[in-house]
């Protein structure tokens, strides 16, 4: 066997290995999607109110879809999804401009104290995200240790009374760890002789950010704001625990009444793939920027 | 490297594409199976009070109570722990209490079979049609509820359940206004209908709250414009109670949630649209050594009332520990028991006004958050709405919660 069948070979054995996971994602993505988009375009029980999904695709009904795209271009869930997205797009930034320096000086860092910041990092996983929003309810009352803490700043200011700026800042707490950690990847494996290049032909430390280690890190970034985005656009409990008012709801609550507590769980299976239907958009952005990137390179 | 497809890859990943979702579409057909309904609803109303058609027979009498463990479907803090363990140790059983958000999860995990619980908890008349529709209770057998007598005389033998075949009560509750009597509520307004105008002004911005309730809230609204019908399906009333809404959000960011029992105890808000047994359950959750008068309700003159009842599903494996339940919470000791923690008003007769202050289980600022019996025969009921006008509902309470 010469080198090329080997790797050949190869080739076949890990497509192999890969193949039982692959299957195992397409069925587990495959059947509750099409599951959603039967119950979509299905119909609701007229005496029970649950659905009564259309599995064949042939008797799919259009009509509540079409209600539903009413109301987000020109109704009232237009605002929910401008909302929705506005709250995502700050709250990426933020977590972008808290993110990146972290990432960065842990990029450049060595021994026990890297590995110290790292666990710190990933620490906050060992508790579920529900629990920590719970905590910060507390921390947050009016007698909560935070509130005092602020007041003792000479800062009174009710954090729970159902504005954008809780929700927001509960989402960058919430996520920020996931756009940290893939960033940091990316930083860590970048070649830092392109920086010390840069600098011995004149760039200031500043010119040598921007235009050397910033487009290097490019990946990193698309890749952690991508994983960031996606739970964050459908997030609904961050806003159900710190705010719960109109003027905080997002798509996700949306959702979750429909198919929870509403009798119209057809508009929360719509309100599903119309928010996959972005979701997908933005990782198709990201397939393609990938794959870009790959091709300069 | 990107690589194009050919026309016959394309063709052929198409074919592949397109006979994998008709056999998915197949496969989950067959797997789900028939689920048209054939039922139809019996649902009563106070004009028009409704026997609901006997499904199956009730369990013979005295059987022996069954041992082991009984599984209890409930709302979530609405059964006194101790009163559960008291109940443990008289009938040497355990207990264990699953919770529920909503009464449409109930229903739809107890058809769909993920939950089979022993006894029910806390179902209202909004669902019960549909529950025996679905054929998901059986009839009681009433010689296992010697306490029957116990229940309040006006509800023995009630409109949505005639000769209380399916439901024993188990508590009642009204719609108010509860609220801090040591914060700046401006309580004059508490007249009429017009006291539901305290909701929409802007100096509670932020501290306010409204029921995560859908026919709670709207009602409140179409209520305080004049209209007292908690079933309306006049589209125009709807859409006007809408803006109103609308109007109140803009006006004072309400919370919506159904967490004013400890909120308003707690501090964290100072007004909210609650039910009258969440001002009695907030005495519980008050600070060490506050007073309960800090506590207050409005309860307006004509406001929806209800009551949640007690009832066993078909497939039970202890129907006469369930019984057995039922039994002990209506006597009149163990509902005083239990109601020092829940907070709820029992559905029974001894239990007066007069009984449970006297009884130390009610602070005197809220004596009027409790439901007399006038107070209950004259308050609006809430009954199952037909889809179309369902729809219309929650159209408004779209409306009001995107802001």
């Amino acid at each position: 066997m010469n080198g090329s069948q080997r790797r050949t070979h190869a080739s076949r054995t890990w497509r192999g290995y890969a193949l039982p996971g692959t299957a195992w994602l397409a069925a587990f993505f495959a059947v509750p999607f099409y599951s959603v988009a039967a119950i979509a375009f299905g119909s609701i029980d007229p005496i029970f109110r649950n659905a009564r999904p259309a599995w064949n695709p042939l008797s799919w009904n259009f009509g509540t879809f079409g209600d539903v795209l009413g109301d987000v271009i020109n109704g009232p869930l237009r605002d929910v999804f401008v909302r929705t997205v506005l709250f995502v797009v700050v709250a990426l930034v933020l977590c972008l401009v808290i993110g990146y320096p972290i990432a960065y000086h842990l990029a450049r860092l060595r021994g026990r104290t890297k590995t110290l910041i790292l666990l710190l990092i990933v620490l906050p996983f060992w508790v579920s995200y529900l629990m920590r929003m719970l905590a910060w309810v507390n921390l947050l009352q009016r007698d909560g240790l935070g509130m005092r803490l602020t007041a003792w700043f000479g800062v009174e200011h009710n954090w729970l009374d159902g504005s954008p700026t809780t929700v927001i800042l509960g989402l960058v707490y919430g996520y920020v760890p996931f756009l940290i950690l893939p960033l940091y990847a990316t930083l860590e494996r970048l070649d830092w002789r392109l920086v010390d290049a840069a600098r011995d032909l004149g760039a200031s430390p500043r010119q040598a950010f921007w235009r050397v280690t910033l487009p290097l890190s490019r990946t990193g970034v698309a890749a952690g704001l991508m994983l960031v985005a996606l739970p964050m656009l459908g997030d609904y409990y961050t806003n159900d625990i710190l705010s719960r008012s109109p003027r905080t709801e997002m798509i996700g609550n949306q959702i979750d009444f429909f198919l929870n507590a509403g009798t119209q769980p057809q508009r929360g299976a719509v309100l599903v793939l119309m928010l996959s239907f972005v979701l997908a958009c933005l990782a198709w952005w990201y397939v393609r920027d990938n794959a870009r990137q790959r091709v300069a390179r | 490297m990107t690589r194009r497809l050919s026309r016959r890859q394309f063709v052929g990943r198409s074919l592949v594409v397109g006979g994998g979702t008709i056999a998915l579409a197949r496969l989950l057909a067959a797997c789900a199976g028939g689920n048209e309904s054939t039922a139809e609803l019996v649902i009563g109303t106070p004009d028009a009070p409704v026997t609901l058609p006997t499904i199956g027979e009730p369990i013979a009498d005295n059987l022996p109570s069954e041992s082991g463990t009984l599984q209890i479907y409930n709302y979530a803090d609405y059964l006194n722990p101790e009163t559960i363990a008291a109940f443990e140790a008289a009938f040497d059983v355990k207990v264990t209490v699953s919770v529920y958000d909503t009464e449409e999860v109930a229903l739809s995990k107890m058809r769909s079979g993920s939950i089979s619980p022993d006894l029910v908890v806390g179902l209202t008349d909004s669902v019960l049609a549909r529950f025996v529709a679905a054929d998901l209770l059986q009839p009681l057998n009433r010689s296992y509820i010697g306490n029957f007598d116990n229940v309040i005389a006006g509800l023995r033998d009630p409109y949505y359940d005639l000769g209380a075949q399916y439901t024993i009560p188990y508590v009642i509750y009204g719609n108010g206004i509860g609220y801090r009597t040591d914060r700046d509520i401006d309580t004059s307004v508490f007249v009429g209908n017009e006291g539901w105008s305290a909701l929409w002004n802007p100096a509670y911005e932020g501290r306010l709250a409204v029921l995560d309730s859908y026919r709670d809230t709207i009602s409140m609204a179409l209520f305080r414009a004049g209209v007292f019908d908690p079933n309306t399906s006049d589209a125009s009333a709807l859409s006007a109670a809408a803006d109103d809404l609308v109007e109140l959000a803009t006006l004072t960011n309400p919370k919506i949630d159904i967490l004013s029992y400890q909120e308003i105890a707690g501090g964290g808000r100072d007004i909210a649209l609650c039910w009258s047994g969440d001002m009695l359950a907030g005495v519980g959750y008050l600070a060490e050594g506050e007073s309960p008068d800090v506590l207050g309700f409005w309860y307006p003159e004509v406001t929806p009332t209800g009551n949640d009842f007690f009832s066993i599903p078909r497939t039970s494996t202890k129907p006469v520990l369930a019984h057995a339940f039922i039994d002990y919470l209506i006597d009149v000791d163990n509902a005083l028991n239990n109601q020092s923690y829940v907070g709820y008003q029992p559905a029974l007769e001894a239990l007066t006004a007069e009984a449970l202050i006297n009884a130390g289980a009610i602070p005197d600022s809220l004596v009027g958050a409790l439901v007399t019996p006038e107070r209950y025969a004259s308050g609006k009921r809430f009954v199952s709405l037909s889809p179309d006008v369902d729809a219309l509902w929650l159209d408004a309470w779209t409306r009001f919660t995107t802001g």
